[in-house]
């Protein structure tokens, strides 16, 4: 899988890449709009990740320019919150998603990831895990063939889990992941606790290893070993 | 006072004094030529009898007119000419006369001579001087009062056009003052001051303005820096087991001040009107979503929720009106109590939400000035009901708050 990072900030594209990297994405990167479209010029990418803000340039023209050739290449816009006019304009060229900064690497890596599941809807529409195996259209989870019944926010849990696997994922970045940018009003994680006992208490029943690790109280970790 | 009455006061108090002071020193100097010219007539009049005595030795035959009258009188002694102011009696009417009196030698006898001419002309003098002054009077006050009406009105009327401009003037509107210049150097003058101040005042604003803004900007990247580092710092094994609370702690900071950049980007954003209020907005849809999206949050803490809500089409911004609903429901969630209450209520005209709360009443005063928190609450960053305040205002809409039965109640009224 090909992605292309365009973000002139050199720290969090050296975090981004690295990242994906370790997530065994191909990764390539441009600091600036010029560089960005003469890669896009010369390659096709899986996934081009792209900052609103360039020194030299607008991230919108990237997307304007690759529309306008009529590219495939899935697209996420970058950029601060309120940006709001530039997250519709960005949407409405073409542009796949959007993410703002400041971002957890899990969630890019996992809008990443279900950029790229659209995109080759007829190929492999399944993520497995073990013997976990998920039909993300269908929205159906088996267990050794097994069906198991999620609920609509145990389903989103358990995919941010597996497509961020091996990974220690925060609490904070789980409740923002699920939940959007409000959960944060109160202190305890609670609600976040019950949905994954809940995940726990059901994949373990249905006969799945338990890989749900809770990771000196601040997160939790999904593998096959501690 | 008005500067017009002030000056029309001053400006009449001196006319009458000065007509007073001028009018009798008119009378007095014309007193005195008259009286210069009545004893000059007698003094013609002496000549005329001692001429005649002169000649004829003899004193010339009296002949009695209404103007004058002549008196002999026998004397011992020679008189002095001398003029006098005498009283007397003439057909019935008593009048001031001026009298000279001389000697005169004739027949070898002294006569006292005198001859009396009526003062009358002097006195008709002085009514119709004091008529003419008090007629000057009346004719300045009433010149006074229409130059007050017309003139002056005219003459000011630059300097209420500049008031009124002033007035209506918003320097968050972003527009400079425009003053028409005036042919009066004092009204230019005023004018051109004030614009000079204006244009100041808005170009400290815009750096203020623009700097919060830039601030904020700013502050997004490293803060995506940090907050992806973390996460790199948190794959590390040994490093987490070591600092699993020092990490949590860095990210619920991050967290804060992430909301903190963009809570002030909001505000920025609002108060430079860079929304356009021209989505139709269902409030009730948008109220029962943010419901559903924080249901987790109201189980947990059990809340009992009332949601009395009717269809709601609103010409707002979907996204603001979603800050709106999602901010008051955050507080009102925040600072709830277990088992506590939330009352939503929604009608054509407004938008009440009432909670239980582990708060007293709040500063209603205070509330929505940014970064007031009670001091029961240091969570939050101090923002969220400001921005709720600066987004109903610009579209139009008021807010306000208060307590009664153990309830804290907002009140968006469209």
């Amino acid at each position: 899988m090909k992605i292309l990072l365009i973000e002139d900030e050199y720290l969090l594209r050296k975090s981004m890449v690295q990242y994906l990297t370790s997530e065994y994405y191909l990764c390539e990167w441009a600091k600036n709009y010029k560089e960005a479209i003469e890669k896009i010029e010369l390659y096709q990418y899986d996934c081009i990740v792209v900052d609103i803000m360039l020194p030299d340039g607008n991230g919108i023209d990237i997307v304007k320019t690759l529309k306008l050739n009529k590219r495939t290449d899935g697209i996420i816009i970058l950029s601060a919150k309120n940006e709001l006019d530039d997250k519709i304009k960005g949407l409405n060229l073409g542009a796949d998603d959007y993410l703002t900064k400041p971002f957890h690497l899990p969630e890019l890596s996992t809008r990443i990831a279900a950029i790229i599941r659209r995109k080759n809807m007829q190929g492999n529409n399944k993520m497995v895990f073990e013997e976990i195996e998920i039909d993300v259209q269908g929205k159906i989870v088996t267990v050794d063939t097994k069906n198991v019944i999620l609920t609509r926010k145990e389903f989103e849990l358990l995919l941010y889990f597996i497509i961020n696997k091996n990974r220690v994922l925060s609490k904070n970045s789980i409740a923002q992941h699920l939940w959007g940018d409000d959960m944060d009003i109160v202190d305890s994680y609670d609600f976040l606790y019950a949905h994954i006992k809940n995940l726990r208490k059901k994949l373990v029943f249905a006969g799945a290893g338990d890989y749900l690790h809770s990771v000196y109280g601040m997160g939790y970790k999904f593998s096959t070993h501690l | 006072m008005k500067l017009f009455t002030k000056y029309n006061r001053l400006n009449i108090a001196t006319s009458i004094i000065t007509f007073i002071i001028g009018s009798c020193s008119f009378y007095f100097l014309l007193c005195y030529i008259l009286q210069v010219e009545l004893d000059e007539s007698l003094k013609a009049e002496q000549q005329e009898i001692s001429g005649y005595v002169r000649t004829h030795n003899q004193l010339p035959e009296i002949v009695p007119t209404n103007e004058e009258i002549t008196t002999y009188a026998l004397s011992d002694r020679i008189i002095e000419t001398k003029f006098l102011k005498v009283t007397k009696t003439v057909k019935n009417s008593t009048e001031e006369w001026r009298e000279l009196q001389f000697g005169i030698h004739a027949n070898g006898v002294n006569y006292l001579v005198t001859v009396d001419k009526p003062m009358a002309e002097s006195e008709d003098l002085l009514q119709l001087i004091i008529v003419i002054t008090i007629a000057m009077i009346a004719l300045i006050l009433l010149i006074n009062y229409f130059a007050n009406r017309l003139l002056i009105k005219k003459l000011w009327n630059p300097f209420y056009q500049t008031i009124h401009k002033i007035k209506n003037y918003q320097i968050t509107d972003g527009n400079s003052l425009s003053l028409k210049s005036e042919n009066i150097d004092e009204f230019e003058l005023l004018n051109q001051t004030i614009t000079g101040l204006v244009d100041r005042l808005q170009k400290d604003y815009l750096v203020l303005k623009n700097f919060t803004g830039k601030a904020a900007h700013e502050m997004q990247t490293p803060l995506a820096v940090i907050s992806l580092r973390l996460d790199a710092l948190m794959q590390n094994e040994a490093i987490l087991k070591q600092n699993a609370e020092n990490i949590t702690d860095i990210e619920k900071s991050v967290r804060k001040l992430s909301k903190l950049h963009q809570s002030l980007l909001l505000l920025t954003k609002v108060e430079n009107k860079q929304f356009q209020l021209n989505e139709e907005v269902l409030l009730d849809t948008i109220i029962q979503e943010k419901c559903k999206e924080l249901a987790d949050l109201t189980d947990v803490m059990q809340l009992n929720i009332k949601l009395d809500i009717m269809p709601v089409k609103l010409l707002f911004h979907k996204h603001l009106a979603e800050i709106v609903v999602g901010n008051l429901l955050n507080n009102a969630i925040r600072y709830n109590i277990e088992n506590g209450q939330l009352i939503i209520e929604l009608t054509k005209t407004e938008l009440l939400i009432s909670n239980t709360s582990i708060n007293p009443a709040l500063d209603e005063n205070n509330i929505f000035v940014r970064f007031y928190r009670h001091t029961n609450n240091m969570d939050g960053n101090g923002l969220g009901l400001s921005i709720v305040k600066e987004i109903t205002e610009f579209a139009g809409f008021s807010i306000s708050y208060y307590y009664a039965e153990n309830k804290h109640t907002f009140k968006v009224v469209f």
